[in-house]
């Protein structure tokens, strides 16, 4: 497809997303992303997990819409917190922390808090730029990808977000194995077969997903929050006459902004936690190039716009191997992965050919949203930062009875609740024990379309293995895999050797 | 430990489970086939973590202290809660079709603030009878969500 095919289609787009419904629903994301961001403790992934439900009576382009925008909108509310209180809304706000709220303790909290915004507009819209001109290319180059290319990919795929999400690489490819086998339970994808339904009918769909995604994140979240319900926070909230950044403050964001975008683009074509790993790389390289590095720390503007412009534009690149080759690099696309599945739409390279609507609409909707946050995090910064007030004792019982009543809305089924709840414990129970939920999650996504593309691979070749290492794109999949397998490895027998030298 | 027998309990059972489906041939697999080798992996790689932490704890010195001895006090105060507000959660889900959404709301709501230990008590009942009534505006009244009635009343 040529640039000029993509900006035709983006006028399609536009044309979807500027309906009333969409609209709303795009305005509805971004505000319910925002208030996601702004409460600690309450992330991307969790907000979504917990939405999904709710998108269930609405077409799959709007519901996906919504849930886009709460994922990009949670960037942007991130940012809120960690300025004012020093505590980061979500992960990928922890590098704002560090000169965002020096910032505020000098009476300068406004300016930051506009340039987290201006820098998450100009970013994230760059990165739609960037998503709508290399997508469409890159799904006619996966439309080449064969069974053994998918497979090799998937395998690549879990065995890095498994590396990166931080813990034991053991832990997190044991919580990969459980998703696949969990993923087998229901009917044969290949033959129809029953497998592991013990004669139980609701068993033959297989397990619910939203019950699996809010029981591991939503419900585990509220248990582990439970353990110390801290009261309100007070928060300083800056009048809005004192938002205005000088003109000083927008000359040293301009580039940290530009530069944080790129690097934030980058970084979200790669698996793993995006946006958290573009923030503290572009936090290295605006102190490595700034001409007062001492600054930073001390509450530096560029410390502000650099991260906070890298989680967004991240935010937005990962959408691109999301809807091109349908395989999430980053935990939230993991879910919205089973929200678009749950809506009957299977992302890939055809998703272009045979979803069209959907991929523009929600591509466009991303610049509406992206204006529609920068509306609303500068003038009502006051009234999100009001919400830190709400006590999280009143705040858990909410969730937990919005779970229970999201769960049951989905098909109805009691057992549904329970299976949740049983999820919830086994989430809460894991990270304990710093197991990873994510890698279960995305194999339980995932593992149904791993088997077929194996089942396909062995079928085509007749049960030759070979076929995995013959065809090059495969084969560099697997030894790409297998550099990150052994990175571990390295580094332990690194450690081996150093202790050795020190007792020796 | 306990974590990685248990995984590797499961991984037994699911190799063994998959034995009793059709396996097929490398040339045809069959619906057995492939959780029969997800199950061996996880037996494999739970067996080699499970090694590898009985290896840590022989090499730990005897004298160590236990994980999490430090403050056990407020650790068993806050597992308590947490005990505490899943059993009120799992009591809710029980009694949600006898009693019905709203009055299961209402009660579950001023349960779970009262073991957050939510206070003065009028409020917390004020908090609840609102999300009781706002849950049943929202999702019955205009989501149309067919939430339980309670057969008790009918």
């Amino acid at each position: 497809m040529n640039p000029l095919g993509s900006l035709e289609h983006l006028a399609t787009g536009f044309a979807i997303a500027t309906t009333f419904q969409n609209l709303f629903y795009c305005t509805m994301g971004a505000v319910i992303g925002t208030l996601v961001g702004v409460l600690p403790g309450l992330g991307p992934i969790a907000g979504i997990a917990l939405l999904i439900p709710v998108t269930f009576g609405l077409d799959s382009t709007s519901a996906i819409i919504m849930l886009a925008g709460i994922y990009y909108g949670a960037m942007y509310g991130g940012s809120t917190t960690s300025i004012l209180i020093n505590v980061p809304g979500e992960t990928a706000s922890v590098m704002t922390c560090r000169d965002g709220y020096q910032m505020a303790r000098k009476g300068r909290a406004g300016p930051a808090l506009a340039i987290a915004a201006l820098g998450s507009f100009v970013a994230g819209t760059l990165g739609i730029f960037g998503l709508v001109f290399l997508a469409p290319p890159l799904a006619d180059v996966a439309l080449a990808f064969g069974p053994p290319e998918f497979f090799s990919l998937m395998v690549f795929g879990f065995v890095v977000l498994s590396n990166v999400t931080g813990g034991s690489l053991v832990k997190a490819l044991m919580m990969a194995m459980v998703g696949l086998i969990l993923g087998t339970i229901g009917l044969d994808p290949v033959t129809g077969n029953h497998r592991f339904t013990f004669g139980t009918v609701s068993l033959l769909g297989g397990i619910e997903f939203v019950a699996v995604a809010i029981g591991l994140f939503g419900i585990a979240e509220v248990l582990s929050n439970v353990e110390q319900p801290a009261d309100a926070q007070t928060v300083r909230v800056p009048p809005l006459r004192q938002l205005y950044p000088s003109l000083d403050d927008l000359r040293r964001s301009f580039g940290a902004i530009l530069r944080g975008a790129g690097i934030g683009f980058g970084v979200g074509l790669v698996p793993g936690p995006a946006p958290v790993i573009a923030t503290y790389a572009s936090y290295m390289v605006e102190r490595q190039i700034a001409k007062r590095p001492e600054e930073f720390g001390e509450g530096a503007i560029q410390g502000v716009a650099g991260p906070e412009s890298a989680n967004n534009a991240a935010c937005q690149s990962a959408f691109i191997p999301l809807f091109v080759l349908g395989i999430p690099f980053a935990p939230p696309t993991a879910i919205l992965l089973g929200a678009l599945l749950i809506h009957g739409v299977n992302p890939g390279p055809t998703l272009l050919v045979e979803h069209p609507n959907l991929f523009w609409g929600v591509i466009a909707s991303m610049y509406i949203g992206n204006f529609v946050l920068l509306l609303l995090n500068l003038p009502f910064v006051p009234l999100f930062a009001n919400i830190l007030r709400i006590p999280k004792r009143v705040l858990l019982p909410l969730v937990m009875v919005c779970c229970l009543t999201g769960m049951y809305s989905v098909n109805n089924f009691m057992l549904d609740i329970w299976a949740m709840l049983a999820f919830g414990a086994l989430g809460y129970v894991m990270r304990k024990w710093a197991y990873e939920g994510t890698a279960l999650l995305l194999a339980l996504v995932l593992g149904p379309k791993l088997e077929v593309a194996f089942r396909q691979s062995l079928m085509i070749s007749h049960g030759d293995f070979g076929i995995f290492v013959d065809r090059p794109v495969s084969l560099a999949f697997l030894l790409a895999t297998g550099v990150f397998l052994s990175l571990p490895l390295l580094r332990l027998g690194k450690a081996a050797r150093e202790r050795r030298r020190v007792h020796a | 430990m306990a974590a990685a027998a248990a995984l590797l309990a499961f991984g037994v059972l699911t190799a063994l489970l998959s034995l009793q489906l059709p396996l097929g041939t490398l040339r045809a697999p069959d619906s057995g086939f492939f959780p029969l080798a997800l199950g061996l992996m996880l037996t494999a790689l739970a067996a080699g973590h499970l090694g590898q932490l009985r290896r840590a704890a022989r090499a730990a010195p005897a004298d160590a202290e236990p994980p999490g001895a430090s403050g056990a006090a407020g650790d068993r105060a806050a597992m308590l809660r947490v005990v505490q507000f899943m059993g009120a959660v799992v009591a809710a889900t029980a009694l949600l079709q006898p009693l019905g959404y709203a009055p299961v709301a209402f009660l579950s709501m001023g349960a779970l603030l009262e073991i957050l230990g939510m206070r003065p008590r009028w409020l917390s009942a004020l908090i609840a009878l609102a999300t009781a009534g706002m849950c049943q505006v929202v999702f019955v009244h205009w989501l149309r969500i067919p939430l339980p009635a309670g057969w008790l009343w009918s």
